[in-house]
């Protein structure tokens, strides 16, 4: 309690050094907590666009389907793991798909395309499909009067066919069986713009697509929405767990040089944050050590008077301490505002970044007990490692000789 | 010295006429099989069965032709499939699916591409009649069998390095055919079996194909009819017009 007194005094008695000292770590302190709002906020911003705007949190297939798709790897029985994934408490939706390459006709042209089925209730919950129809209506399972199914095609397709919205689509593929799939859909709607990632797809009704693929009910893959996003992987894992015929990933897998290029690029952020640290905390070295030396009369006297070398090492970890912990509450003032400002405003940019047609106009932040704790341990951490060589040259001091000095 | 040139040049020239004419012989062999099936003109319904590890599938259909050059397939079942078209004139091939009411054309790249998901390729229905034309021919005979080994010639564009023909003596029918690559791998084979009297002739009645490169693919032809210069195959069979009627 001495020790608290005697530290407390200490700091307000040079009051023009230790609010220097505080103002260097409080700036150190926003300076960090804003670039790790913002890194984390572009982070997880690019995180949702994928996995909400078609990866889901978490996918199943059959087998390798995921590295080496073929029309033959599929999940047979889509009902019954239906049925089990949505009785899980876990999951806030999924949906159904089947994939295929295939060629398309309009009566003068011809172009590759993918076919992807899709269930429309479902995909509609789980996906972004439904907000991504820029002309026309989101597709239905049901055949229009001349028994037509309706399918929606990507701008490029729309583009290099020359076909709009009520045109006829003809598409030419191989069948699970063999045969040679063929057929004609009626164009319902048109997905994106010309710079979406669907630009070439062909999306149809999970029963037509099942019917022209002759695959008889079976699908390739089920994306998983998850109600709570960080735990795709602990969720894949125990989902794996209960059903280990089939292939479950968390969208760190499917969308693995996505992810692989984000912890790259985060890593070099937190290297470039750990500079700014390090450049705040040679700073605060120096005052620190600054003021260790001024006092060496007054530990001499302390020492002279019987007070231990360990005492004296606690005595100025514990201003730091005590400093830091208030340029944090500083910094903290400081820094909450500007963080919400980010995380609920964010910057306009000039040009909306346009991802697979989902339009990105704010670059934000995220605010969250990760964005405010994190800079607030490394400031402890380097604040208390500057004690170290400052503590030991004052408890090594000799009465005599620091007496001596000016 | 003359003596001995003149001899030369005489068992030079008998080894030649010798070549030659078991050349010869091994075009007539290779002629008089290939027309076994088709006559002057013939019309045909086979029952297809494409076997794979993924799935299998059987097909009924009517074969027609004429001549080496013209030939015409159409599904019969099942009834998905029912009314798809191949029309082959000289060295093009067309597709016809009813379902789309739309005529392809099998451009050049496709040609080594399976016909109608089987393990026969665009080109086996187009090239097989071109065999004594685009290859050398070398005949090798045992009593029961002649075997022909055809390598392309040199302008020959074509996948294999080698095909064995071999036919059986007695019936004058194939028996096998076997298909090598550029290495002397055998890459596929193809048998001849169930041999029946049909017309006179004796044909064999069921063809099986094996890539031996694809593990479990199989696809089985037989033949569940034929005839031979049937009154209704004539020229306007194989047309494009033809291709596009509905039936």
């Amino acid at each position: 309690m001495l020790l608290l007194k005697l530290a407390i005094r200490n700091i307000f008695r040079q009051r023009r050094r230790s609010l220097l000292t505080a103002l260097s770590m409080s700036g150190g302190y926003v300076l960090c907590a804003i670039s790790f709002s913002v890194s984390e906020g572009s982070y997880n911003n690019a995180i949702r666009f994928f996995t909400l705007d078609h990866t889901g949190h978490v996918q199943i297939h059959k087998g390798n389907y995921l590295r080496r798709p073929k029309l033959h790897k599929t999940i047979d029985d889509p009902a019954a793991l239906s049925e089990t994934l949505d009785n899980n408490d876990n999951i806030e939706h999924h949906t159904l798909r089947v994939f295929a390459p295939a060629l398309a006709y309009s009566d003068t042209d011809n172009t590759q395309v993918n076919v992807i089925g899709v269930d429309p209730t479902r995909e509609k919950r789980t996906s972004r499909l439904a907000k991504k129809v820029t002309s026309g209506n989101y597709i239905s399972d049901k055949v229009n009067p001349d028994s037509y199914y309706s399918a929606m095609i990507g701008t490029g397709i729309a583009t290099s066919l020359n076909i709009s919205i009520g045109d006829e689509l003809i598409l030419i593929s191989q069948g699970a069986d063999g045969s040679v799939a063929n057929d004609i859909y009626i164009v319902g709607a048109i997905v994106g713009n010309k710079d979406s990632l669907d630009k070439s797809s062909v999306f149809l009704p999970l029963d037509a697509a099942q019917e022209f693929l002759s695959m008889q009910g079976k699908i390739h893959e089920v994306a998983i929405l998850l109600k709570d996003e960080s735990k795709s992987r602990e969720f894949a894992a125990s989902l794996q767990k209960q059903l280990p015929e089939l292939s479950i990933d968390p969208w760190q897998i499917v969308e693995e040089t996505f992810y692989m290029t984000m912890q790259a690029d985060q890593q070099g952020m937190q290297a470039m944050l750990f500079i700014i640290i390090f450049i705040v905390f040679i700073g605060v070295l120096n005052t620190i050590l600054m003021s260790v030396l001024e006092r060496t009369r007054e530990f001499g006297v302390l020492k002279a008077i019987g007070t231990r070398p360990k005492t004296i090492v606690s005595l100025i970890t514990l201003e730091t301490a005590l400093l830091s912990m208030m340029s944090f509450f500083v910094g903290l003032v400081f820094a909450i505002p500007i963080i919400a400002w980010f995380a609920f405003v964010g910057i306009e940019l000039p040009e909306p970044v346009d991802f697979g047609g989902v339009q990105l106009r704010f670059f934000t932040g995220e605010i969250s007990t990760y964005v405010f704790a994190t800079p607030l341990a490394w400031i402890m951490f380097f604040a208390l490692l500057v004690c170290i060589p400052a503590g030991i040259r004052a408890g090594r001091i000799l009465p005599t000789q620091a007496m001596g000095s000016h | 010295m003359k003596r001995i040139l003149s001899l030369a040049s005489c068992i030079f020239l008998a080894l030649l006429s010798q070549t030659c004419l078991s050349d010869q012989r091994a075009i007539k062999i290779i002629d008089d099989v290939e027309n076994l099936y088709r006559g002057e003109s013939s019309k045909a319904t086979l029952t297809m069965i494409i076997e794979t590890p993924q799935y299998q599938r059987t097909m009924k259909m009517e074969a027609k032709s004429k001549g080496t050059e013209n030939a015409f397939y159409r599904i019969l079942a099942p009834k998905k499939d029912r009314g798809i078209s191949t029309l082959k004139l000289d060295e093009e091939m067309w597709n016809f699916f009813p379902k789309i009411n739309k005529v392809i054309k099998v451009p050049p790249s496709m040609m080594m591409g399976s016909w109608m998901g089987s393990d026969f390729t665009n080109d086996d229905l187009v090239k097989q009649t071109t065999l004594t034309e685009e290859y050398d021919l070398t005949l090798n005979e045992t009593d029961e069998l002649y075997t022909i080994v055809l390598v392309p010639k040199q302008q020959t564009i074509t996948v294999w390095g080698k095909i064995d023909y071999v036919i059986n003596k007695q019936h004058m029918v194939p028996v096998a055919q076997n298909f090598y690559d550029d290495d002397d791998e055998l890459i596929r084979k193809m048998e001849f079996t169930e041999i029946r009297e049909i017309a006179g002739r004796m044909v064999p009645t069921s063809l099986t194909m094996k890539p031996l490169n694809k593990e479990g693919h199989k696809t089985i032809v037989i033949y569940d009819t034929l005839e031979f210069d049937p009154p209704d195959v004539n020229q306007k069979v194989f047309t494009l017009r033809n291709l596009k009627s509905r039936f």
